[in-house]
C-alpha cells in the first residue's frame, strides 16, 4: 500500500512540474486577488485600520486570500481524477494491487501538496506590497500546516462529491456551488464582525474562516491560534475519512 | 530470459470461468452483457475471444480483471477467485489496452518506474532494462512517450504489462485502429512474448484474421454467451460446408432450393439467403437456373473460415454488414417511392 501511494503521489507532483501551464493557473489566480482586489481595496482599509487591525490591507487579505484559494486546488484535484478516468489511467492504476481508497489518498494529499506552492510565492508578492514578515519557524509552520488541513479537507471533499462523475464539468458545477458561498461567508475577504446573523452563523463553522483567522492572528499579533488549528486538523481528518470511504465505494474507474 | 509467475494451484486453469452474468442496470430494464458465460482456458495458452462490437468482450475482460462486479457465477484468474481475492488477482495480471494508456509527460524509464510502484516492486530495474532492450527501446529510455511512434508506446505498454511476471495477460482489442504494419508488428510481439515469457494471453479481437493468426484457441461471444470454442481449425471443421449467400430483390422458392442437389440447408434473412452446401462450384449452376438472374441483386461464395462460423451460427457477419444492409434498404424505399 505504501508503494503504490508514493507511486501516485510522486507521479501527482511530477506531473504538475512538467506541466507549465497548470502551475501558472495555480499561482496566478489567488495572485490576481492580492494585486487587483488587494490594491483596489487598500486606500479605503487603511481609514478602517481599527476595523481590519491593519492599515495595510494585503496584509489582512493575505491569508484569506491563501484559503480561499484552497478550494481551488480541490476542484483542481477532481478535474485531474476525471482527465484520468477519460484517459482510461484510472482502469491501468486499478489493474494492479492498488485499491481505490490508496488512489483517493494520493490524489488529496497530492493536490493539497500542489495548493503548498502558491504560498512561498504569495508570500514573496505580499512583501512588494509591504507586507513584513516576522514570524518565527514554529509560526510558519503552523501556518503551512493550517492550510494544508484545509486543501486536504477541500480536496476531500471535492474528491468525495465528484467519485461517481466522469463528466468534464463536473468539477466545475461543483465549484461553482461551493467556492463562492464558502469564500463570501468567511473572514477571508473582511471581517465578520459586520456581518448579518445567519452569515455569522455560517462563518462560525467555515473553515476558511478559521484557517484565515489563523494565518491573520499570526501576522497580525504573532499569536498562534490553537483553536482554530485544531478545527482545521479536525476538518481535514473528517473530510479525509468521509472521502476514503465514499471513494472506496464508488469511484467510478472509467 | 525465463520467467516463472507467481504461484498458484496447478491443477486451475489460467482463467475459470462458470455461468458467469453481468448485468448493468437492473432486471427488466437493464442490459445482460454477459449471460451464462463458462470457460476454461489452459495455462500458457493464446486465447482469443471473437466477436462483434458490443459482444459483451470487454465486459468479460472488466470483469476477470476486477474492474467490474459479478452478477452471478464465479470467476478465477491464476487460481483466485476475482471477487474475493481482487487484489491476489491484480497481482498476477497485465492489461494492455485498446487506446495505449501511458502518461505522456513521463520517459518509459518513469512509466516503468511507476508500474513498478503500482505493482508493489522492489528490485525491477534489471527486468525493466531486459524488457526495453527485448523490446529495442533500450535507447530511447529517459525521452518522453508522448515523443514515440503509436508502434513504440504500443511495445512499451506491452512491457509495463510484463515488468511485475504475470501469469495472465489481458489485451483488449490491442490492434484496434492500428496500421497494417503496426498491427503486423504486434501481432509478431504477442507472438514473441507468449514464446518468449510463457504467459497465458487473453487477447479480444473483432478481427477475424488476427485471431486465425495469433490463438491456440478462439471463443466465439455473441450478444453476451460463448456460442462456440476451439482450436481455429476445430471450428472451421464444425461448418463443413461451404456457404452461399444470396441477396435477392423478392423471396425466395425455398422448398425448390432445399430440394437442389447438394444443398445442405436454406436460411433466410430479410431477402438474404444463406446456402449451405457441401461444395460451392457443384450447386452454383443449378442454383443460378433455379433463381431468375433479374432477381439476383448479389451473391458470394464463402470457403469454411472463423467469418463462416459465425455466418453459420448466428446468420450475421463479426464485422457486421447491417449499415450496408441498412442504406440499400434506404435507397430501395426511395426508388419505390419515387415509382
Amino acid at each position: 500500500m505504501r508503494s503504490q501511494f508514493w507511486g501516485l503521489y510522486a507521479r501527482e507532483l511530477l506531473r504538475t512540474f512538467r506541466n507549465p501551464f497548470v502551475l501558472l493557473i495555480t499561482v496566478v489566480q489567488p495572485f490576481m486577488w492580492l494585486a487587483f482586489f488587494g490594491s483596489g481595496f487598500a486606500k479605503y482599509a487603511a481609514d478602517l485600520a481599527p476595523y481590519y487591525g491593519t492599515s495595510n490591507y494585503i496584509e489582512f487579505l493575505l491569508p484569506g486570500v491563501l484559503s480561499t484559494s484552497m478550494l481551488t486546488v480541490g476542484m483542481f484535484g477532481s478535474m485531474s481524477t476525471i482527465q484520468d478516468k477519460r484517459f482510461g489511467f484510472m482502469k491501468r492504476i486499478l489493474i494492479t494491487p492498488t485499491s481505490k481508497g490508496v488512489v483517493f489518498l494520493a490524489k488529496a494529499l497530492g493536490s493539497a501538496s500542489r495548493g503548498l506552492i502558491q504560498i512561498p510565492v504569495m508570500v514573496a508578492a505580499a512583501t512588494v506590497f509591504g507586507v513584513r514578515f516576522g514570524l518565527s519557524p514554529l509560526d510558519w509552520c503552523v501556518w503551512v500546516l493550517g492550510l494544508l488541513f484545509v486543501a486536504i479537507g477541500f480536496c476531500s471533499m471535492f474528491l468525495a462529491i465528484t467519485a461517481s462523475s466522469t463528466d468534464w464539468q463536473t468539477p466545475g458545477v461543483v465549484s461553482n456551488f461551493i467556492t463562492m458561498p464558502l469564500m463570501f461567508s468567511s473572514a477571508a475577504l473582511y471581517p465578520s464582525a459586520g456581518f448579518p446573523d445567519w452569515m455569522k452563523a455560517i462563518s462560525e463553522v467555515n473553515p476558511i474562516s478559521y484557517s484565515a483567522s489563523l494565518g491573520r492572528h499570526l501576522l497580525l499579533t504573532g499569536a498562534v491560534e490553537w483553536v482554530a488549528f485544531g478545527y482545521l486538523a479536525l476538518f481535514a481528518a473528517v473530510m479525509g475519512t468521509i472521502g476514503y470511504f465514499v471513494s472506496s465505494r464508488w469511484l467510478k474507474v472509467d | 530470459m525465463s520467467v516463472s509467475g507467481p504461484s498458484a494451484p496447478p491443477a486451475a486453469g489460467a482463467i475459470e470461468v462458470r455461468e458467469l452474468s453481468k448485468r448493468y442496470g437492473s432486471v427488466g430494464r437493464g442490459v445482460l452483457a454477459l449471460d451464462r458465460v463458462t470457460l476454461r482456458i489452459p495455462r500458457g495458452t493464446v486465447f482469443g475471444l471473437l466477436g462483434p462490437n458490443g459482444a459483451g468482450k470487454t465486459t468479460l475482460i472488466k470483469v476477470l480483471t476486477g474492474i467490474s462486479d459479478i452478477t452471478s457465477g464465479t470467476a478465477s484468474v491464476a487460481g483466485f477467485d476475482v471477487q474475493r481475492e481482487s487484489l491476489r488477482v491484480r497481482a498476477r495480471i497485465g492489461w494492455v489496452a485498446a487506446e495505449v494508456i501511458l502518461d505522456d509527460d513521463f520517459s518509459a524509464w518513469e512509466n516503468l518506474w511507476l508500474q513498478a510502484k503500482l505493482q508493489g516492486l522492489r528490485d525491477w530495474q534489471e527486468r525493466a532494462l531486459e524488457l526495453l532492450r527485448y523490446f529495442s527501446l533500450a535507447d530511447r529510455k529517459d525521452d518522453k512517450v508522448g515523443q514515440y511512434s503509436t508502434g513504440m508506446r504500443k511495445k512499451l505498454e506491452i512491457a509495463l504489462a510484463l515488468l511485475h511476471q504475470p501469469t495472465v495477460i489481458f489485451m483488449d482489442e490491442p490492434t484496434i485502429g492500428l496500421d497494417v504494419p503496426t498491427r503486423r508488428m504486434l501481432w509478431e510481439i504477442v507472438t514473441g512474448v507468449h514464446r518468449e515469457f510463457g504467459v497465458t494471453v487473453l487477447l479480444t479481437t473483432h478481427y477475424i484474421e488476427e485471431a486465425d493468426a495469433l490463438c491456440e484457441r478462439i471463443g466465439i461471444i455473441d450478444q453476451g454467451r460463448i456460442i462456440a470454442e476451439g482450436t481455429p481449425d476445430e471450428l472451421k471443421a464444425r461448418v463443413k460446408a461451404d456457404l452461399i449467400v444470396l441477396e435477392t430483390r423478392d423471396g425466395l422458392d425455398v422448398p425448390r432450393l432445399s430440394a437442389l442437389p447438394g444443398v445442405q440447408e436454406v436460411r433466410a434473412q430479410g431477402n438474404e439467403w444463406t446456402i449451405r452446401a457441401g461444395s460451392a462450384e457443384a450447386v452454383l449452376p443449378n442454383l443460378l437456373h433455379a433463381v431468375p438472374p433479374e432477381q439476383i441483386r448479389r451473391i458470394s461464395v464463402e470457403k469454411p473460415s472463423l467469418e463462416t462460423v459465425f455466418l453459420d451460427l448466428t446468420g450475421r457477419r463479426i464485422g457486421g454488414d447491417e449499415p450496408m444492409r441498412d442504406v440499400r434498404r434506404f435507397y430501395m424505399q426511395m426508388r419505390r417511392a419515387r415509382g
